[in-house]
């Protein structure tokens, strides 16, 4: 029934209730390209038999057949799958889109002259029109190509035998010897490999290490003092009830949800914007980021985080609230890299297609199923048939991210209007008479595009049209962005990124080679056989990600809950019992601890696919207890430290980083900014050539009076280099920080951040020169040394007490002696250093603050400090 | 012994501290057993330079990127039929536009070069000309990414960073792998992707205040936070001296820490930095005659020569990949008026780092590549202007290992497809991995699951331009 009233809706795009008003919102210049291939009617047929066939015999056959041998420009005209993806310059036939057409143009001598002797009388002109808006029928399909893949039902069958395709089960464990060390499940399975492997366990961590541990690796925060006093005092008395209080405490936190959230956002390759060439502005992607720190912090069942990023537009709700969050959950699959500059929309689609399903397999069920996009997969038992099985349930998916066409966004799309309006009282509406301008520019900006496009072969100075050109189309795709962005009355919609059913589900054709105009068989949607026990039956009626979704999200599947108990106990051990946490096909490694892997992904499932009942497993575990400290008898046994008889110490991530220099400064703004400085720049290229944003109006007035863009030109220095507001400084959490592609903060990117183009299962880790320059040099880094050492003047008026203070905020602990001696020294010199450089007896005081700020940096610029033992 | 199927490369790269914490983890490796082989010594500091899979003469390379695709048929694709052609219709893709200017045979080798290239063209015996490329991408920025990193369908590492991962580099106070100007949000056109970031482009963009640097003759080009906006460098000394002493002292209390060596290597590596960098970007030092070879004392050649000597006295101080780039190619209008202009800003400069290189015995190991995303078509546009064309256009490269006065590969009789020894992009690729030593079907790197190569399942490399 929803269904229905959905498609409905999609069809007419008419608000009818709030209750079922998942509309999408078409934006002004965004053209959508049907993907439907419905069969042509008997008429269609007849027309093109009459009409276009024999012309395309007659005049286009000799240099584009297959057939003559001749295919001029990569363009076959023959048949039809030929003339849809077209040759060089892109698809010859876009149905329904005369202008995008370069048939059409090519016929018209635009661009092209075809055919090169003569152009085509008037009539049949007109025929090729009719054709082409009609959708381009043509019945000359390619039939009968059939690929047998190599992976047969019986290798399949066999296949199933891998140890990551059999259901998890639990098994009991024995810890032996260790039987009165081990405390919990978990410490039985891991001490149940020691006896053989002769390793023993080290000491318990000390507790001064334990809680900076459990900070960052549960909130990615450091303790305050007060915070660290009150867990070593707690611990004193009963280590085991202090830390069990402490890790609750903890997974309480709203900080839980943004460290746990960011996790997610690593393989979910979250970011906003499309990356590769063009880089164009997500302006809705943060409330796919809060939605995901929400469900953590939430402990929202994984099995339905999963499902609602999947299919959630499908998923029965009983409220707007409810249906609003599942939609923006399926920004899952929107927010991956788009390359915009892409001319063919078919290739597009299967591009966007095949990320959809790489990031899917990858995330959830820790298999690389895109491979088979080609062949057949070359390790594991999946066949081409099951990439197209699944590539039929995202074709038959649309996928909503926005955009305005403009020159390099040549494949825009639309956005999902929200049910609800969640707009904050605080955002401002669009007066009319802001209104009126935005349009009066429009108007004008577009006037000047073509005047500069006419002027272009005449000036001389070519830079100079580059500029014009290209700026005057980012500012006309700027200002219908954010004329689009408002509804008649000024009103801002809530626009989500995601995906919807298409009106008529469809199966997927194999390709050849994975190439888009060498259509195979079709292939039933369905999902990854060698997974499943059963078939999944997959309805007529729709895309068939509902049924996708909850396959994923069941018990039956042996992959789901393995694959993401493997990524928490990553992130809190420092290494994965999987060791590459997205391949558990038969080319990955085999798991450390398999029983131990099981026990955790059974215990998630029968615990209702709760993160946190993981998390608080293993933090209250013994074997996360123990301590890093080296012991070379253990290294030499156990160089890897695979059988965990030791912790690992483990470096802060970028965030972590950032985070705790803002924390101990003090300046740090816990609370969650509204949106993000993405959101505000409308749906444009990021980068040094990017449009700022400007008020309405400032652009009349750059503009003048009539046609003259000499004014615009002087100014464009001004209205380029968007990038730039995104390194702004800031104090909000690192998770909030804007995530462009292409121009990521610095303060990110220097600690081995994310690559937001790809999956990310586990971080690189480095020291790089470019990260001491960071810590020593940077703006950022040296106010947050001045702010911390303002704050400690106030504390302590002596240096020693100062040094100590400094200690205290920063690494937890009193310097040592050998330490104190060091600061001293330090200080003399600076003393010296600074004498030397100030005219004597000027501003003591000044210098004393200097130094004492340049100490603090010190600390931050540590190892301890970036080091968790 | 335990078995070290457990231990990716990723992992050792990962475990070793992904780079300069190797002094500490070398001494470790005898705990790793007797089987310890060169290469996973090797491996502990990624940037260390790496033996190459078989013997070769290019050590490094300066990579001249021309952007927008300089046209092949008025450069160095000399295509007599043109002429005779002028004018015919060519495919109903408009008339054949022959080139407004003179080919002349040059050097002792009789290369083919248009007289657009007078200083180019003294140098004729150094040039390899490939007149035979292909790509699969007809648009600028997608075309750029497949020269860059192999595919634009995905973000791949670029030639660059595969080059450091597969090499290493010969200066650690120097980045490896240098991006000199790149075009603005283009970082995936440097980037490593899935490759340790270690191994991504440094990025040195072109001096902001073009003008005001300029009129010094200085240069503004500068790493981010190479200098530190409030101490000076003995009050910096002051407060590393601090910072490795903390480090010590925990260095000592954890007894094995390789993390904690990194960080040591890494302020030391950053302090060293501070003065190399900017000594190696100051062109104040070289020489009236030096700074003429290149021509920076002529507006037109300014800028560009000066990257050009930049990236020399880069390489000689044993950066391995350096990749300038000069933009404005795209000449789809009054190709007689601003090809010239193009081809004089970067003529003087390329033959002065070519004779440069000579001199300074540098060439037979540096390995110069030349070339734009694509070529232009031989039939006009607009009159006095090409179109893009990928399916025929030149690249060529000197120096490190290639037959100098060479021309390899052919385009049919108008220049307007490859058609003879075709090299597509892939094959250029793997010849220029061949040339530093490095084999394109053994350089990979494990990610999602399998192993991935620049040329992906293609390229072959092109024997014959080798000495």
């Amino acid at each position: 029934m929803e269904n229905v009233l959905r498609c409905l809706l999609l069809f007419t795009g008419t608000f009818l209730t709030l209750q079922v008003s998942a509309i999408l919102v078409a934006q002004e210049g965004a053209i959508v390209v049907s993907q439907e291939e419905t069969k042509p009617t008997a008429e269609q047929i007849q027309f093109f038999e009459a009409k276009i066939r024999p012309v395309l015999i007659e005049h286009c056959y000799r240099c584009h057949s297959t057939e003559s041998g001749t295919v001029r420009g990569g363009l076959g005209v023959d048949h039809r799958e030929a003339l849809f993806s077209g040759g060089a310059s892109g698809p010859a036939v876009i149905p329904g889109n005369l202008e995008e057409s370069i048939l059409w143009n090519a016929i018209n001598y635009v661009d092209y002259e075809m055919p090169p002797n003569r152009k085509l009388s008037p009539s049949i002109l007109a025929d090729f029109k009719t054709w082409i808006e009609m959708g381009a029928p043509d019945p000359r399909v390619n039939e009968g190509v059939v690929v047998h893949s190599k992976v047969t039902p019986e290798i399949i069958e066999e296949g199933k035998k891998h140890w990551s395709f059999q259901p998890p089960k639990k098994v009991h464990a024995e810890a032996g010897n260790f039987s009165d060390w081990a405390q919990t499940e978990i410490d039985r399975h891991v001490a149940s490999t020691w006896a053989e492997s002769g390793v023993s366990p080290a000491q318990d961590a000390d507790p001064s290490d334990l809680i900076r541990r459990l900070f960052d690796d549960l909130i990615g925060l450091p303790p305050t003092i007060a915070e660290r006093n009150q867990f070593l005092i707690a611990y004193e008395k009963n280590p085991e009830e202090a830390i069990a209080k402490q890790v609750d405490e903890l997974l309480g936190r709203p900080q839980f949800g943004e460290r746990w959230g960011r996790h997610w956002l690593d393989v979910a390759r979250y970011a906003e914007s499309t990356g590769q060439e063009v880089d164009m502005a997500f302006p809705q992607a943060w409330r796919y980021r809060d939605f995901v720190i929400d469900s953590f912090q939430n402990d929202k069942p994984y099995d339905l985080f999963i499902k609602q990023q999947i299919a959630g537009d499908l998923i029965k709700v009983d409220s707007d609230q409810e249906w609003a969050e599942n939609l923006v959950a399926t920004g899952f699959l929107a927010i991956g890299t788009k390359a915009l500059m892409e001319q063919n929309p078919r290739q597009f689609q299967a591009d966007v297609i095949d990320e959809q399903i790489d990031v899917t397999t990858r995330v959830i069920l820790g298999l690389s199923v895109s491979c088979a996009r080609c062949h057949d997969h070359k390790f594991d038992p999946i066949a081409q048939e099951d990439y197209y099985a699944m590539a039929g349930i995202f074709s038959s998916t649309e996928t909503c991210f926005g955009g305005n066409r403009t020159q390099r966004i040549r494949q825009p799309s639309r956005l999902i209007q929200l049910p609800i309006n969640d707009h904050s009282e605080k955002l401002t509406v669009l007066a009319t008479s802001d209104r009126n301008k935005l349009k009066e520019e429009l108007k004008a900006l577009e006037e000047l595009y073509e005047e500069a496009r006419r002027e272009r072969r005449t000036n001389s100075n070519q830079a100079r049209n580059l500029i014009n050109v290209g700026l005057l189309d980012q500012l006309i795709g700027q200002t219908r962005g954010i004329l689009n962005s408002y509804d008649e009355q000024g009103k801002p919609y809530s626009l989500c990124m995601g995906v919807q059913d298409r009106p008529s589900p469809r199966d997927a054709k194999l390709l050849v080679r994975g190439e888009i105009n060498q259509p195979a068989q079709e292939i039933d949607r369905g999902v990854v056989r060698v997974l499943a026990n059963q078939p999944v039956p997959i309805s007529e009626s729709n895309s068939g990600r509902l049924e996708l979704a909850n396959w994923l999200a069941s018990r039956d599947n042996p992959l789901t809950a393995r694959v993401m108990v493997n990524r928490i106990w990553m992130h809190l051990l420092g290494k994965a019992i999987v060791r590459e946490t997205d391949n558990f096909g038969v080319s990955g490694p085999k798991p450390t601890h398999p029983e131990l892997l099981d026990y955790l992904a059974v215990e998630f499932m029968d615990n209702d696919w709760r993160v946190k009942h993981i998390v608080r497993l293993i933090a209250t575990s013994r074997v996360y207890r123990l301590s890093s400290k080296f012991d070379s008898m253990q290294m030499d046994l156990d160089p890897e430290n695979v059988h965990i008889a030791r912790g690992n110490s483990r470096k802060l991530n970028a965030e972590s980083m950032r985070d705790a220099i803002l924390s101990v400064s003090g300046q740090i703004d816990l609370k969650r900014p509204e949106r993000s400085p993405i959101a505000k720049m409308g749906e444009v290229p990021i980068g040094a050539n990017g449009p700022a944003v400007l008020p309405p109006g400032t652009l009349t007035a750059l503009i003048g009076k009539g046609n003259d863009f000499s004014a615009l030109q002087k100014f464009s220095s001004g209205l380029r280099g968007n990038a730039q507001a995104l390194q702004a400084t800031s104090y909000v959490r690192s998770v909030y920080l804007p995530i462009a592609r292409n121009s990521l903060p610095r303060s990110l990117d220097v600690f081995d951040f994310a690559e937001p183009s790809l999956v990310v299962g586990e971080r690189e880790t480095s020291n790089t020169p470019d990260q001491a320059l960071y810590m020593l040099n940077n703006a950022f880094v040296l106010e947050q040394s001045d702010a911390l050492a303002r704050k400690i003047l106030k504390q302590a008026s002596n240096r020693r007490g100062q040094a100590t203070a400094a200690f205290h905020q920063i690494l937890g602990r009193e310097p040592t002696e050998s330490e104190r001696k060091a600061t001293e020294s330090f200080f003399r010199n600076a003393d010296k250093l600074s004498a030397d450089k100030l005219s004597a007896g000027k501003n003591k005081e000044q210098s004393n603050f200097q130094a004492l700020s340049q100490l603090c940096q010190a600390l931050m610029c540590s190892a301890e400090f970036r080091i968790i033992n | 012994m335990f078995p070290t199927s457990f231990l990716s490369r990723r992992e050792v790269l990962q475990t070793a501290s992904a780079g300069f914490g190797y002094l500490a983890f070398s001494g470790l490796s005898t705990l790793w057993g007797q089987d310890t082989t060169a290469t996973e010594t090797a491996v502990a500091n990624p940037l260390a330079p790496k033996k190459p899979h078989h013997g070769a003469k290019a050590k490094r390379v300066i990579f001249l990127c021309m952007q927008g695709g300089p046209s092949h048929v008025d450069t160095f694709d000399y295509r007599p039929q043109l002429k005779k052609d002028e004018g015919k219709k060519s495919g109903g893709r408009g008339s054949l536009l022959a080139s407004p200017w003179q080919f002349q045979q040059s050097g002792k080798s009789g290369l083919w070069i248009s007289e657009l290239f007078p200083e180019l063209q003294k140098q004729a015996d150094q040039l390899c000309l490939i007149r035979s490329m292909h790509c699969d991408q007809p648009v600028h920025a997608r075309a750029m990414t497949q020269m860059h990193t192999g595919t634009a369908q995905f973000v791949r590492p670029s030639l660059g960073a595969w080059t450091l991962y597969g090499l290493g580099t010969e200066n650690s106070s120097m980045p490896g792998f240098i991006a000199l100007n790149p075009p603005a949000a283009s970082s995936q056109l440097y980037g490593s992707s899935f490759l340790p970031a270690v191994y991504s482009g440094t990025k040195i963009d072109r001096s902001r205040g073009r003008f005001a640097g300029a009129a010094r003759g200085e240069s503004n080009a500068s790493l981010p936070d190479i200098k530190n906006p409030k101490w000076s460098p003995k009050q910096q000394r002051n407060q590393i001296d601090l910072i490795q002493k903390l480090n010590r002292e925990k260095l000592d209390r954890d007894v094995y820490q390789p993390e904690v060596e990194g960080v040591i290597e890494s302020y030391e590596l950053a302090f060293r930095m501070q003065s190399v960098v900017p000594e190696l970007m100051d062109l104040s030092g070289e020489s009236e005659k030096t700074l003429s070879l290149y021509g920076i004392d002529q507006n037109a050649t300014n800028e560009f020569g000066r990257q050009c000597l930049m990236a020399r006295r880069f390489v000689e101080a044993g950066v391995r990949f350096v990749e300038i780039t000069h933009g404005n190619w795209d000449h789809h209008f009054r190709l007689s008026s601003q090809l010239p202009e193009k081809c004089q800003e970067i003529d003087k400069p390329i033959a002065g780092l070519l004779q440069d290189l000579k001199q300074r015995g540098l060439l037979e190991e540096t390995l110069v590549v030349w070339g734009g995303e694509f070529g232009r078509t031989p039939y006009a546009q607009n009159g006095d202007g090409r179109d893009h064309n990928n399916k025929g256009y030149t690249t060529w490269m000197a120096g490190g290992g290639v037959k100098g006065g060479f021309s390899y590969g052919s385009t049919d009789e108008h220049g307007a497809n490859a058609v003879e020894d075709k090299c597509h992009i892939h094959d250029w690729h793997a010849t220029i991995l061949s040339l530093l030593g490095l084999d394109h079907e053994q350089l990979t790197y494990r990610y999602a699951g399998r192993n991935f190569r620049l040329t992906d399942v293609h390229g072959n490399v092109i024997d014959k331009i080798k000495t």
